[in-house]
This record gives C-alpha cells, sequence and structure tokens, in this order.
C-alpha cells in the first residue's frame, strides 16, 4: 500500500497552486497543514482524479491513478470541504445512491450503510432528509459515504472545519476508529485536530511541502524556542511587531506572551504601573502550534500577528 | 442508480410541482378540445356528450367513398339548404335551424368550397351555394389543376419551387387514390388541431425537468463525491441519460395515450382510414396519408421532437453546469420561430421549416409544401425533418456522455 506523488504540480493560468509536490504515504493518518491557499484542497482534488496535474505523477502501488481510472476510484473515499449532498434524499438514500455509484450490490450497499449509520450515530436519523440535518450530523453522514467502499485511502478535506467543540471531538475520535489500514490524508488549517489524530504531518505552504514529519519531529525541527514573559501593554506591542507572538492573554498585571525566538526576547525592565517589573523570559516547551506560526505565522508589522 | 437519478428529479417539490402542472394543462388543453356544438331542429345550440352523439349520427349518415355521386348529392343537399325560407330569413333561429340541416355534410361541404375555387390559395365560404350538380365531376381534377395553376408561369407559387420539385408536388397530388373514404372524423381532427399544443407543453416540462440531470451535482456542490466515485466517470453518467430518457420517454407516452385516448374516446375514433384530403385542412396536403397514420407519425414526431429539445436541454446543462441557462434552450427553440416565422424570406424559411419545433407539430407541418432537394432527388421537409433530428438526438447520447464524463472539479 503506497501512494506516491512525484513532482507534482498544478497550473491554474499564472497561478501556482500546487508546485513540485513529491512525498510517499504509507498505511497510516496523514495531516496536510497549511492555511487557506496554500493548495490543500488542489493536491487533494488531483488525488481524487477530479483534477489532471499539469506535470508530474501520482502512483499508487506504482500505477499512474489516472491511467487506472474506476479500478482508482474504487479504492478511494472522499469526504470535500463543501460537502454537498442531494437535499431532498434521505440520509439512508443517500448512502444507498453513493453506494451505487461507488459499485456496491444492493445488498451489500445496505449492509455497509446499515453499519456506517451505527458507527456515525446516525441510525436515529436515517429517515430524516438531508437538508433537515444540523451541520455535525451532515459532516457524519459526509464520512458515512466516504467508508462506504470501505476505501484504502481516505481523503478528508477540512472535515472538522464549522463543527462545535463537542461534535469535532467526536469527529476526530471517529476518524481515528477509522484509520486502521488504510492511508488517511486530512487536511485542515485547525492545529489541535492534527495533533491528535495525524501520525506523519505536511507542512503546505505556497504549493509546496515545506516540513514533513512527525509532531515531535516537527517540533525539534523548529530552530526558535518558545518564551512566556508578562510585560505592558505598550511593551506588548513593541513584542508585536518584534516577534512571532504565539499567545497573548491579558492579566491583571499586564500582558502574559508566548513568544517564538531563538533567543530570549529582549524586552526594557520598565514598570508595570503597579510596582513591579516586567519579568523575565521563560522557555517552555514548544507545540504543533508554535510550529505553525514558525512556519506560517508573520510579525504584525509584516502582516498577521497572532494564531 | 437510474432510479435514484429519477428521484432525484421527482424528490424536489418543484419537480412533483411541475407534473401536477403538466397534468393540469393537459385537463385544460382537452377542455378545449372536447368543445363541441350542435344545432338541433328548434335552432337552440346543444353542447356535450348529446352534441358529440348528433353530430356523429349526421356525418355518419354520409360516410362511404366521396365518388361523384356522393359530391353531387352534397351539392344537391347544400343548395337545398341554402333555397329554404328559413335560411334566406332574417330571423337569427330560422338561420340556426337552416344551419342545424347542414351539420351533416358541412365537412363535405367545406371540401365543395376548396375545390372549385379559382385560386387554390383562395377561400370562399358561400362557394358551394353557387355550384351546379353537374359539376360534380370536376371535384378531384380541380385539386390537381388548381395546383398546376399555381405553380404555373404567372402563379403565385411559380418561384417558390425548382422544376423538379413541382413536378415532384404535381405527381404526390396526381398519386392520391380516388374517390377518398370519407367518414365522421371529428374525432381525429380534434386530436390533431391540439396535440401540437400538449407537445409544446410537454418539450417546456420536460425540458424544466431534465435540466437539473446533469446540474444539480454542481448547484448542490456533490459533483467532487460523485466524480471521485467508482462509476462516476461511466456508468452513473450513462445512468444519468437513461434517467433523462426514461423521464422523457415516460412522461410523453403517459400524456399522449392520456390526452389520445380522453379525445377519441370522446368523439369517437371512426375516420382513422380516411385520408387526409377528405377533410378541408388536409385537402391540399401532398402527403398522402390517413387521419390514422397522420396521428402515429405526429405522437412519434412529438416525441423525437421532445426527446431531442430535451438532450439539448441535458447537453446544455453538462456545458453551463447550469439549469437555469440549460432550460432556457426548449423555451428558445420552440418560440423563436414564432416570431422570425413572419418574414417572407424564402431562406429564412427554408431554415424554419427544419427547426425542432415542426417536430411539435407535424399536423401543421404536413399542410406546408417544404421541399428540399438532395442529390437530386426532391423529399419533403417531413421525413427530412425526422432523419435529420433523429441522427442529431443519436448523436447527442454520446456528446452529452462525453462531455458530462470529463469534468473537472477545481
Amino acid at each position: 500500500m503506497e501512494l506516491k506523488l512525484t513532482d507534482l504540480t498544478k497550473q491554474f493560468k499564472e497561478m501556482t497552486a500546487v508546485d513540485g509536490v513529491s512525498c510517499t504515504m504509507e498505511s497510516g493518518v496523514y495531516g496536510l497543514l497549511g492555511v487557506n491557499g496554500a493548495g490543500k484542497t488542489t493536491l487533494m482534488r488531483m488525488l481524487c482524479t477530479l483534477i489532471t496535474p499539469t506535470s508530474g505523477q501520482i502512483a499508487w502501488d506504482g500505477r499512474d491513478i489516472f491511467s487506472m481510472g474506476e479500478e482508482y476510484r474504487r479504492i478511494l473515499g472522499y469526504l470535500p470541504q463543501e460537502f454537498g449532498f442531494y437535499p431532498d434524499f434521505t440520509v439512508e438514500d443517500y448512502l444507498l445512491y453513493v453506494a451505487s455509484i461507488k459499485g456496491l450490490r444492493p445488498a451489500t450497499a445496505r449492509k455497509r450503510a446499515g453499519f456506517l449509520l451505527k458507527q456515525v450515530g446516525l441510525l436515529k436519523a436515517k429517515d430524516q432528509k438531508m437538508k433537515k440535518l444540523s451541520g455535525g450530523m451532515k459532516r457524519r453522514a459526509g464520512i458515512a459515504q466516504a467508508m462506504l467502499n470501505d476505501p484504502r485511502i481516505l481523503i478528508l478535506d477540512e472535515p472538522t472545519a464549522g463543527l462545535d467543540p463537542t461534535e469535532r471531538i467526536r469527529f476526530r475520535n471517529l476518524i481515528s476508529e477509522l484509520s486502521e489500514d488504510r492511508i488517511v490524508l486530512l487536511s485542515t488549517h485547525i492545529v489541535s485536530d492534527i495533533e491528535y489524530i495525524a501520525g506523519e504531518i505536511l507542512l503546505m505552504k505556497d504549493g509546496r511541502i515545506v516540513r514533513q514529519g512527525t509532531a515531535e519531529q516537527l517540533i525539534s525541527s523548529m530552530p526558535e524556542r518558545v518564551w512566556s514573559l508578562t510585560v505592558t501593554k505598550a511593551e506588548a506591542e513593541r513584542c508585536m511587531r518584534r516577534y512571532k507572538v504565539a499567545n497573548m492573554k491579558t492579566v491583571h498585571d499586564g500582558v502574559e506572551l508566548r513568544i517564538l525566538s531563538e533567543t530570549p526576547p529582549a524586552v526594557g525592565s520598565k514598570s508595570m504601573g503597579n510596582g513591579k517589573e516586567a519579568c523575565r523570559p521563560v522557555p517552555e516547551p514548544a507545540t504543533l502550534e508554535d510550529v505553525f506560526l514558525h512556519y506560517f505565522g508573520e510579525r504584525t508589522g509584516e502582516d498577521h500577528g497572532l494564531v | 442508480m437510474v432510479w435514484y437519478e429519477v428521484k432525484k428529479v421527482f424528490g424536489r417539490a418543484s419537480g412533483r410541482a411541475a407534473l401536477v402542472v403538466l397534468l393540469g394543462l393537459i385537463v385544460f388543453t382537452c377542455y378545449f378540445a372536447m368543445e363541441t356544438i350542435w344545432v338541433d331542429e328548434n335552432g337552440v345550440t346543444q353542447k356535450g356528450r348529446v352534441a358529440v352523439t348528433q353530430l356523429k349520427k349526421a356525418q355518419k349518415a354520409w360516410a362511404g367513398p366521396l365518388d361523384e355521386q356522393t359530391i353531387r348529392r352534397v351539392i344537391e343537399e347544400n343548395l337545398r339548404i341554402v333555397s329554404t325560407p328559413e335560411y334566406l330569413s332574417g330571423d337569427v333561429r330560422q338561420n340556426e335551424i337552416a344551419y342545424g340541416w347542414g351539420q351533416g355534410i358541412r365537412p363535405i361541404r367545406d371540401l365543395l368550397n376548396v375545390s372549385y375555387t379559382d385560386d387554390m390559395q383562395h377561400y370562399d365560404y358561400y362557394l358551394a351555394n353557387r355550384l351546379d350538380p353537374g359539376m360534380a365531376g370536376d371535384f378531384y381534377a380541380n385539386r390537381t389543376r388548381l395546383l398546376k395553376e399555381w405553380l404555373a408561369e404567372g402563379g403565385s407559387g411559380a418561384g417558390q419551387f425548382s422544376e423538379a420539385e413541382k413536378d415532384y408536388l404535381i405527381r404526390k397530388y396526381e398519386a392520391l387514390e380516388t374517390p377518398v373514404y370519407y367518414d365522421y372524423m371529428e374525432g381525429w381532427n380534434q386530436a390533431l388541431n391540439y396535440f401540437s399544443t400538449l407537445c409544446m407543453i410537454l418539450a417546456m416540462i420536460l425540458g424544466f425537468l431534465t435540466a437539473g440531470i446533469f446540474a444539480n451535482e454542481f448547484q448542490w456542490k456533490s459533483d467532487a463525491i460523485f466524480f471521485s466515485s467508482a462509476y462516476g466517470r461511466d456508468r452513473a453518467v450513462a445512468a444519468k441519460l437513461k434517467a433523462g430518457w426514461l423521464i422523457v420517454t415516460g412522461i410523453y407516452f403517459a400524456s399522449s395515450i392520456l390526452y389520445s385516448l380522453i379525445i377519441l374516446g370522446w368523439y369517437g375514433f371512426d375516420g382513422a382510414a380516411c385520408p387526409l384530403q377528405a377533410s378541408r385542412a388536409g385537402w391540399k396536403c401532398f402527403y398522402n396519408l390517413t387521419n390514422g397514420q397522420l396521428y402515429v407519425l405526429t405522437v412519434l414526431a412529438g416525441y423525437l421532437g421532445c426527446l431531442f429539445l430535451s438532450l439539448l436541454t441535458m447537453f446544455v446543462a453538462a456545458k453551463s453546469r447550469s439549469a437555469v441557462v440549460a432550460v432556457m434552450m426548449p423555451v428558445l427553440l420552440v418560440f423563436l420561430p414564432s416570431f422570425v416565422g413572419n418574414l417572407d424570406v424564402r431562406f429564412v424559411q427554408k431554415i424554419l421549416s427544419l427547426l425542432p419545433d415542426r417536430l411539435l407539430q407535424l399536423n401543421m407541418a404536413v399542410r406546408y409544401f417544404d421541399l428540399f432537394t438532395i442529390g437530386g432527388k426532391v423529399v419533403g421537409a417531413v421525413p427530412l425533418l425526422a432523419a435529420l433530428y433523429a441522427a442529431l438526438t443519436f448523436l447527442l447520447f454520446p456528446a452529452v456522455y462525453a462531455d458530462y464524463r470529463r469534468k473537472e472539479i477545481l
């Protein structure tokens, strides 16, 4: 089981959405992390044969997926970012229809749909029309349709976007349950989702994979260190211009900052106005969010300030 | 797959509403087509079932070969009626009584007006009142003579046809087997007259229903899942086409059978074997067909027209990814010719005679002198229309399939 991307490029007129991406995926959960517009969806759509690459190749066990056609799509499950459905179908009808276009026999489709409805917690809602479902229920119906054919490759584009925290946790757990013995590629810009379920993380920026590895590997490879300190409001503004600030929290005696910097942030020892002085920066253990900020964040003075 | 595609169309409230509207319009069309009057011996107008029964009885009395003897009898009977005090009276009620006596011979009397005219494009309602029974022998000869005069140098039809086309028309006229068999045929006349209305309604409704088949995936954003599924680029696309074909075929034939049964059930099936030329509307027609044959051809041509327009709608939907744009196609192709139809330019008229709206009103198309010369052979527009749109329809299936299956989802 090997999905290999070789120098994959997709160009739309003047814009290069995916730029020479090469990587190999084997069984496991892969998290594709990047800001909006990084090229994640385009990459995923190429993996789903929805778009043909401008150059490069995608191979499943050594065979070009576009030449495989139906044979490749039989082992593919896809939940797109904009999950469209047939509003007047019931949940069960929807799954049975998708099962039919996935090539499942009616009896198998019924069995499989019943099993998945139970697994995603939609058994009671199976006779409800799709348009009547809540956002979280729709997403669960979406993952169920992607799993109908028990795919070897499961591609989930921003599956937790728009879900409330409870639904997100539930959804993450569901993906973890389903990830056994298959390739799961999950794209998101929500770092915690990736942190919890992805074994391997691909950081994508401007159409390229800029870093790849486990969360620990990515964290340890980050050249910058993480510091926390409490400063005055005026000093906090100066820090935001000079450093990448991962977090900023107003406390009763000033502002608590989490800063990414190779060296301890140079903060003047100024009075906080309450008789206290700004404390010294304290080194903190880095998280995946800090890695995200390191690769994708910029200082306020340049563009965005915080993640 | 096909079942679910059909379900997508009728699962929507708009799909079901379209069916209700169609049913309502069929009933409405039938209501107008079933309107008959009968004037009784007291000059009182009767409607409904009584009118149909009486009219049928009166016209059936004249059923049989429309030979010289029958024509003479009709001329005599008409002359008798128009010389009665009731006909000549200034009192409307008396006139109505006289009109009532002539209801049995009315269709044949109408034929006299078109046969004995001086100009085949002229119609004089009172001409029959001036005929002499001795003229009965000219009844069929007049038809060909008038055509020849119209086509000859100085005739208004002279410049419209090549010599081969003129010869073709004359041969077709001469090929009519005479005497024609006449019978009561109100059912076929009315069913044919209103069938084009039904066909246009069907073309619009079917266009509306099928427009979504190839556009909804894009509209509902379910395209990515559809095209990334195993059959998303072959069998599922074919299932959409099959569903479209099933919807068009099922609804078209269910509607036309329902319509035909209502109209013919009301008036009776009599007159199916009568040639078109046995009624005033078909007298000048150069296609030698019976009412029954024309009805079958009209139904089949209407089906071909509706199927072509629906497939074109599906093709535009697949191309544009929009049901709104696609649904405009049947509207444009059916109604646009009505707007440009008044242009008296031969080239424009030639093109118009080959537009798909003619398929939807074949009962009218057979009455036009639309001819084409292909490879030295003269053919009427009707067989050409059938061949052309059968070929285009046949080509549209793979065209829609090929276009849709190659879609990229950006």
